[in-house]
């Protein structure tokens, strides 16, 4: 449940890194760039050349075997930044599609390029809040898909999609589509997270392969419960980065000739608040750690760790704005730009209501 | 097989052959052994159970060998915690000597004291109390007005304590009493162990919400108490005071574990008592989702504690995290304590039906309200985490 050497080593590359490469400003700038890139090349090749989208693969598949403790440390400090990369689309949410889903050949024909990074791929599994198998009204009709997906990460500038669709019979396959392929329309959005979204629909669209298979169902749980886990470790990060934030404000903004952070009011605010995310902190880890032991009620450490991450993200930037007071609520603080990530985080992969209510039936409630 | 496996291997075929059946199912109050000139058996199972543990210097398992402990390492200590866990023994022996006063015995008392009391511990012979609390001291501890006067070769204490627990009933008594008037607050402050049976010692137990009185008043009228019962410095208790209550913290945020379990089960217990609909779920969606806040908190606070206990054995542990096991673990007690009263709604209301184990329930309710209040407050938890854990200004 705790990082080993090689994982901390891992965590602190990539946090020098990011803080040279891609701290808060970098989000900043993106945002107000007129085209508004999904990401930065720039970045992405530092990621891809440090491993990163490699971190987590065993090593006899081509990865650097750090597991998900260590691409879940990655994420944490991503999160600590707002750093904008397809590292969560692509090289958590994709691989896993297609390392739990694909044959072995089409593993070894596309994950490569993944792992590398020369490839970036999306999936696209969203048709109301979140991901049901059960009410997929994308159908596959031979080698063409036809349907709607929302909330596409970083859709219009991956290289191809992963569309969730049901054959005939009412199977979950899973469709590769060129991102130009016929029939393909992608209307992308800007989110207040200054980062790319997409809505999809494709019409006859042209798939170049299925995944398909008895592995399927369970296969596309795993991975969307992985990355469940991974957007998780990014909410903490975020929390943490609030709270840390806040605190040295309070240590420093003085008023009635003394720190406001000697106001108990605000003290005890926080110990609670630092409470809860210590239990946020420690589920996430927990969840970690059964990604790498293949622990069989995933699902329910994944939906809590989403859950409590989602509830405290969303109670500390409210608090952080508050304790910031007037500055809280300026473009200028970078406060605000982690309140807005939070709102979007809570919605990606299903909001809180919708965890809590699927752990409740996982636990028989 | 590593050493560590064989240790469990042992330990796991000791206690099956050991701990018998009856002693394998959650523990009842009325079943609780605790120590003292006093104690009672509630069965002769019980006893063996408890002899069984106590011969092998297990009721206090991580305690040197040679003051009668079972001197485990911390591995092996939680070896046994958990193979005892594993099988649902009970705890064996219950005392505040074995909880808070032994630690800080351990830590800060002369050699004689040490051999003198800890032997008597570990066998449950002595059952003892803690003296902090006073009528005008609670949150602000240090401005206790118990007082010791220096009369030669001994103490003589007068003053009140109260929220001693069982003092009707206990042996001995750890207190803190003043032994410098003059001095700043904290600094006027000794540690004293006090024979209850002296002359001059006094109780008067308090009745409680829950219509139980385990608390009493303990007063002292000049009571003589030799010096060798002085623990640490003179005028140094406060030291030894912080040390014990760190045990304190630790024991309160664990208390569902070791005091009464009735391992409640709420949705078992929900489901049984409330609607469900055709798919197995609780009609009653608003309860439903609070009980799988509560089921996440409570699963989360476990992995909170395995995560402290891995980060100490690696090195890497943030001191922050342990400082808010006893505000998390104590509240989220009372979110399930409150669960379970709205489950059983109107049957939930009496204290005296005709059904024991409902009535448990009911009273628990009522006394764990205590939890939040004993070992330090919650209020005083928040400023503790607010400024050693997150460095606000004091």
């Amino acid at each position: 449940m705790i990082l080993n050497e090689e994982q901390l080593l891992l965590r602190n590359t990539v946090a020098d890194f990011l803080n040279k490469e891609a701290p808060i400003e970098a989000l900043r700038m993106l945002r107000d760039k007129a085209d508004a890139p999904a990401w930065e090349p720039e970045l992405w090749r530092g990621l891809c050349e440090l491993g990163a989208p490699a971190a987590a693969q065993p090593e006899e598949q081509g990865g650097l075997g750090f597991g998900a403790m260590g691409m879940g440390a990655i994420m944490i400090e991503v999160g600590r930044r707002l750093s904008a990369s397809p590292l969560l689309s692509s090289a958590i949410f994709a691989q896993a599609v297609i390392r739990e889903c694909g044959s072995a050949q089409q593993i070894g024909q596309l994950l490569p390029d993944l792992l590398s990074g020369d490839a970036v791929a999306t999936v696209a599994c969203q048709e109301g809040t979140h991901f049901e198998a059960e009410t997929i009204r994308c159908f596959r009709e031979n080698n063409q898909l036809t349907g709607c997906k929302n909330l596409v990460i970083d859709a219009a500038s991956a290289d191809y999609l992963l569309v969730t669709a049901l054959d005939r019979q009412g199977h979950l396959c899973i469709g590769r589509i060129a991102i130009d392929a016929p029939g393909v329309a992608i209307t992308p959005r800007q989110l207040m997270d200054g980062r790319q979204y997409g809505s999809v629909s494709f019409t006859h669209a042209t798939v170049e392969e299925w995944l398909e298979g008895e592995q399927v169902v369970s296969g596309f749980a795993r991975a969307l419960d992985e990355t469940t886990v991974m957007l998780s470790a990014e909410m903490l990060g975020g929390s943490r980065e609030l709270l840390e934030r806040t605190v040295a404000y309070l240590q420093e903004r003085e008023q009635f000739d003394v720190k406001i952070g000697t106001f108990q009011a605000l003290q005890h605010r926080l110990a609670q608040a630092y409470c809860q995310l210590e239990l946020a902190a420690a589920s996430v880890y927990a969840a970690m750690n059964a990604l790498d032991s293949a622990a069989d009620n995933l699902a329910q450490y994944a939906s809590r760790a989403k859950t409590l991450t989602g509830d405290i993200y969303q109670h500390l930037s409210n608090e952080a704005v508050q304790m910031h007071g007037g500055m809280g609520v300026t473009d200028e603080m970078d406060i605000g730009l982690f309140l807005k990530r939070s709102r979007v985080c809570n919605q990606l992969l299903g909001d809180s209501a919708y965890h809590k209510d699927r752990f409740a039936t996982l636990r028989g409630c | 097989m590593d050493e560590r496996d064989l240790f469990r291997q042992e330990v796991r075929e000791w206690l099956e052959t050991h701990c018998p059946v009856s002693q394998r199912q959650p523990i009842v109050r009325e079943e609780q052994i605790w120590a003292g000139s006093q104690a009672t058996f509630p069965s002769a199972d019980a006893q063996a159970w408890f002899e069984a543990m106590r011969d092998r210097g297990w009721t206090a398992p991580s305690w040197p060998a040679e003051y009668g402990g079972g001197g485990l390492d911390p591995d092996q200590a939680r070896i046994l915690e958990q193979e005892m866990a594993r099988l649902r023994c009970r705890p064996p022996l219950y005392d505040m000597g074995l909880w808070m006063l032994g630690p800080a015995l351990l830590a800060y008392g002369s050699p004689e004291q040490k051999a003198t009391h800890l032997p008597r511990i570990v066998r449950g012979e002595v059952r003892w109390a803690q003296g902090y609390s006073e009528p005008g001291a609670g949150s602000d501890l240090a401005s206790l007005s118990t007082r010791a006067l220096d009369a030669g070769d001994h103490f003589v204490v007068s003053g009140t304590k109260i929220w001693t627990t069982r003092a009707d009933v206990a042996d001995w008594i750890f207190c803190l009493v003043r032994t410098d008037a003059d001095a700043p607050k904290r600094e006027g402050i000794s540690f004293l162990l006090i024979d209850m049976h002296s002359q001059g010692v006094s109780t008067r137990p308090i009745a409680l919400i829950s219509g139980e009185s385990e608390f009493c008043q303990t007063f002292f009228d000049e009571v003589k108490v030799p010096k060798a019962n002085l623990v640490g410095e003179l005028n140094e208790g406060w030291a030894v005071a912080k040390e014990l209550l760190k045990h304190e913290r630790k024991l309160m945020a664990t208390m569902e574990s070791i005091t009464e379990k009735v391992d409640v089960g709420l949705v078992e217990l929900a489901k049984s008592r409330l609607a469900v609909t055709d798919q197995g779920r609780l009609a009653n969606a608003d309860l439903r989702a609070r009980l799988a806040e509560h089921l996440m908190q409570a699963d989360a606070l476990s992995d909170l504690n395995e995560l402290i206990y891995r980060g100490m054995k690696a090195g890497q542990l943030n001191p922050a995290l342990p400082l808010t096991l006893k505000y998390i673990g104590t509240h989220e007690q009372q979110r399930k304590d409150e669960l379970m009263l709205e489950i059983l709604g109107a049957d939930g209301l009496s204290m005296m039906s005709d059904t024991p184990e409902l009535d448990r329930m009911v009273r628990n309710w009522a006394y764990n309200k205590a939890h939040t209040i004993a070992g330090g407050t919650s209020e005083i938890q928040l400023n503790i985490i607010a400024r050693r854990g997150l460095g606000l200004p004091e």
